[in-house]
């Protein structure tokens, strides 16, 4: 008997060629995809750049050196040229704080040393770390340079790497590697997140909200195609409905539980994680409300792509996770390659999560948010006109 | 079989010369018949022979490549046909997890049902199916019957004037098709012509004023049973004598061009086909005496819509 229920599931996996198609699919899919974000496969040669800007306060012989040797660094990638336009430091932090910097590196004067500030954007965990020590070392080496070409210059000494050698041999030397006195010459200033009580849980918060926005949508799309095969549709096609208003219905329906949905769960994330839903209500409704009306879109399209239910919950799966895993739901995509993360942008995920991120972590106004408004409003009514398309054949077959 | 006034010169329905191809495939090959007023309509056909698509054409769902269809003498257009026509599914088209109610008003707001009218409706469609008592249930809990009742009903809460169904009786027992036929009996009372697809030929025989019969997108038989069957099988009874013993050879009677055999060597039945019962049946029990046989059964068997319905679309299977 345990033979036979075997023998029998077996031969119907190999007579649905779709399931089967996908029990091997999703893993390899999904497998494939964590290994390009966390192997570099894809994005080969190019390693996250941190995006920073820098401003020179002191303008000396070294800090100059710092900051061409900050230039040649490959892990940075300037957004402004460097002194180019003569940033100041409220501008440097300004974009750091509208996102278009991950970090701003000012350097000062600190008791007449030369010593860095870096006004960081917690949200990228990693930045601060490695930003941190490139810019030690840079400044360390610059500063070494400068003095070994000094000491040359004086001729105090025939052979500046001896006193390179003498200078690492004193434990006080401010030149290697001594902890207290990087503390004093690097300095992480967090300019995002002070006074928030827990940042970073809102935006995981909405990269959760977003990913359950895509299966709620796709759910609900799936409500279609089983309409559609108890013939409960055809019935409806049958009355005064049309097939427009019956797909605007549910768009809306879907949107509504999908606002619902992610409201719901922002005041879980308000009343026990402290998350400022309150102080945010403005931006959060703007973005949940477009978010849920794309991804309600995109549910109803993958519905009327697909012939049955069962090719809809295999695409779904395979398309939302990805479009998580490449999107930031699962992974920040600071981590990713710039590749991928140039790839990221053609998810819902990445856009909805970059709008959160403005509404939560930069507090920016709501006006900041009229590219991701824009683009998932116009990916939602695109996805609604394609789905309208591809429904024709449900009234004409 | 109830009269039906075929004098009436507008139908409700009138198809003319429809045609449907899907691809390589005619699914309708010029098909025409009316739908008179108030008249049972038992449209007929083996699998594949077209029939889901000719309903299909006239609720709407799809349009036909050739021909029209009239609407109580006017063109057919799609948006006024919705008001019209019900149109009643093969599958339970319901939502299961609303209650009776729920399902009712549903459907009755989508046909363009609104407050008053739509209560009215609402009551009436609870007393019809007889589920007044269990208006507030899951429909989703219901048996077979009672949610083909339900079905029935969702498609006839706008009053339409033609109503199509699409085998209605499909599993459900014989007290509950005994019940949806009471219920459709009192529509079409009512003035509202039926058209209804079955595979059921005891139900188009009994419940039905005119069959349809269509068979490879053509209607190869249009008419009552009683002109179905002159058509094509002919009025002749089967008659079937079991004898006490086996026959040693054939029965022969009458002379010449007249003479007549019956049975076969060694069989212990004898069939024939008589004209009228009562006038051949005594004679040829009579002739089978005195040759020597006792009688120990007679059948007699009038043609039925089974016969016809194989007659005119053959034995062989169609899927």
């Amino acid at each position: 008997m345990i033979l036979n229920v075997l023998q029998i599931s077996c031969r119907r996996l190999l007579h649905n060629r779709v399931e089967l198609l996908l029990t091997f699919l999703v893993p390899i899919a999904f497998f494939s995809i964590f290994a390009i974000i966390f192997g570099g496969g894809l994005g080969r040669g190019t390693t996250p750049r941190i995006k920073v800007v820098a401003v020179d306060e002191i303008q000396s012989a070294v800090s100059s050196q710092v900051m061409s040797a900050l230039a040649e660094q490959e892990s940075l990638r300037f957004v402004r040229e460097m002194g180019a336009d003569g940033l100041k430091r409220d501008e440097a932090m300004e974009l750091v704080r509208s996102g278009s910097a991950t970090m701003a590196i000012i350097l000062r004067e600190d008791r007449e040393q030369l010593a860095a500030e870096l006004m960081a954007d917690a949200s990228d965990q990693v930045a601060a770390q490695v930003v941190s020590a490139v810019v030690n070392r840079s400044i360390m080496l610059s500063e070494a340079e400068y003095q070994v070409s000094q000491l040359a210059g004086s001729e105090q000494d025939e052979d500046g790497n001896q006193l390179a050698d003498d200078a690492a041999s004193d434990p006080n030397n401010e030149l290697f590697g001594i902890e207290e006195s990087l503390q004093r010459k690097v300095q992480i200033i967090d300019v995002m997140g002070e006074g928030k009580a827990n940042p970073v849980v809102s935006m995981y918060a909405a990269g959760i909200a977003v990913m359950f926005l895509l299966f709620g949508a796709t759910g609900g799309g799936g409500a279609l195609l089983e309409e559609r095969e108890n013939q409960t549709l055809d019935r409806l096609l049958s009355t005064q409905m049309s097939m427009d208003q019956l797909l605007l219905g549910k768009w809306f329906y879907m949107s509504s539980i999908g606002v619902l949905q992610v409201g719901v769960m922002f005041v879980w994330a308000q009343l026990v994680f402290d998350v400022d839903l309150i102080g945010h209500l403005d931006g959060f409704l703007m973005m949940t409300v477009v978010t849920a009306l794309a991804a309600s879109a995109f549910g109803l399209f993958l519905a009327t792509l697909c012939k049955s239910r069962g090719q809809l919950n295999g695409l779904s799966v395979i398309l939302i996770l990805t479009m998580s895993a490449l999107g930031g739901s699962m992974v920040p995509r600071y981590l990713m390659s710039e590749e991928l993360q140039q790839y990221g942008l053609w998810t819902f995920n990445a856009w909805a999560l970059d709008g959160y991120t403005k509404v939560f972590w930069r507090e920016l106004p709501v006006d900041a948010l009229a590219p991701q408004l824009g683009v998932l409003l116009m990916s939602g009514v695109v996805f609604l006109l394609a789905a309208r398309v591809l429904a024709v054949r449900w009234e004409t077959d | 079989m109830r009269s039906v006034n075929y004098a009436r010169p507008t139908p409700a329905l009138a198809i003319h010369d429809l045609r449907k191809s899907y691809g390589d495939l005619h699914a309708l090959k010029g098909v025409t018949f009316g739908l008179n007023r108030g008249e049972r309509l038992a449209f007929l056909g083996p699998n594949g022979a077209g029939k889901t698509t000719l309903i299909r054409c006239l609720a709407g769902l799809t349009s036909a490549d050739h021909g029209e269809i009239f609407l109580a003498g006017q063109p057919f257009k799609s948006s006024e046909a919705r008001q019209q026509i019900g149109f009643v599914p093969q599958e339970i088209a319901l939502y299961a997890d609303l209650t009776t109610r729920q399902n009712l008003e549903a459907f009755g707001r989508f046909h363009g049902l609104r407050r008053r009218v739509l209560r009215d409706r609402l009551a009436w469609a609870l007393r019809w199916t007889g589920l007044e008592d269990r208006a507030d249930d899951l429909v989703g809990a219901f048996s077979g019957g009672m949610q083909r009742r339900v079905n029935l009903a969702c498609g006839v809460m706008h009053e339409p004037r033609i109503l199509l169904l699409d085998e209605p009786t499909v599993g459900v027992d014989p007290q509950s098709r005994q019940r949806i036929f009471m219920m459709l009996d009192e529509l079409s009372a009512t003035g509202t012509s039926i058209l209804l697809t079955t595979h059921h030929l005891d139900e188009a025989e009994e419940r039905s004023d005119r069959i349809v019969i269509l068979d490879q997108g053509m209607v190869v038989a249009d008419g009552s049973l009683d002109e179905l069957v002159e058509q094509s099988v002919g009025t002749q009874r089967l008659v079937r004598l079991r004898i006490d013993r086996p026959l040693s050879a054939p029965i022969r009677a009458g002379v010449a061009e007249h003479a007549a055999s019956f049975g076969a060597t060694g069989e212990e039945e004898i069939s024939t086909r008589i004209d009228d019962v009562s006038d051949h049946l005594p004679g040829l029990i009579d002739l089978v005496r005195r040759r020597g046989y006792g009688i120990a059964d007679v059948q007699v068997e009038a043609p039925s819509l089974h016969h016809v319905f194989l007659h005119l679309t053959g034995y062989e299977l169609r899927d």
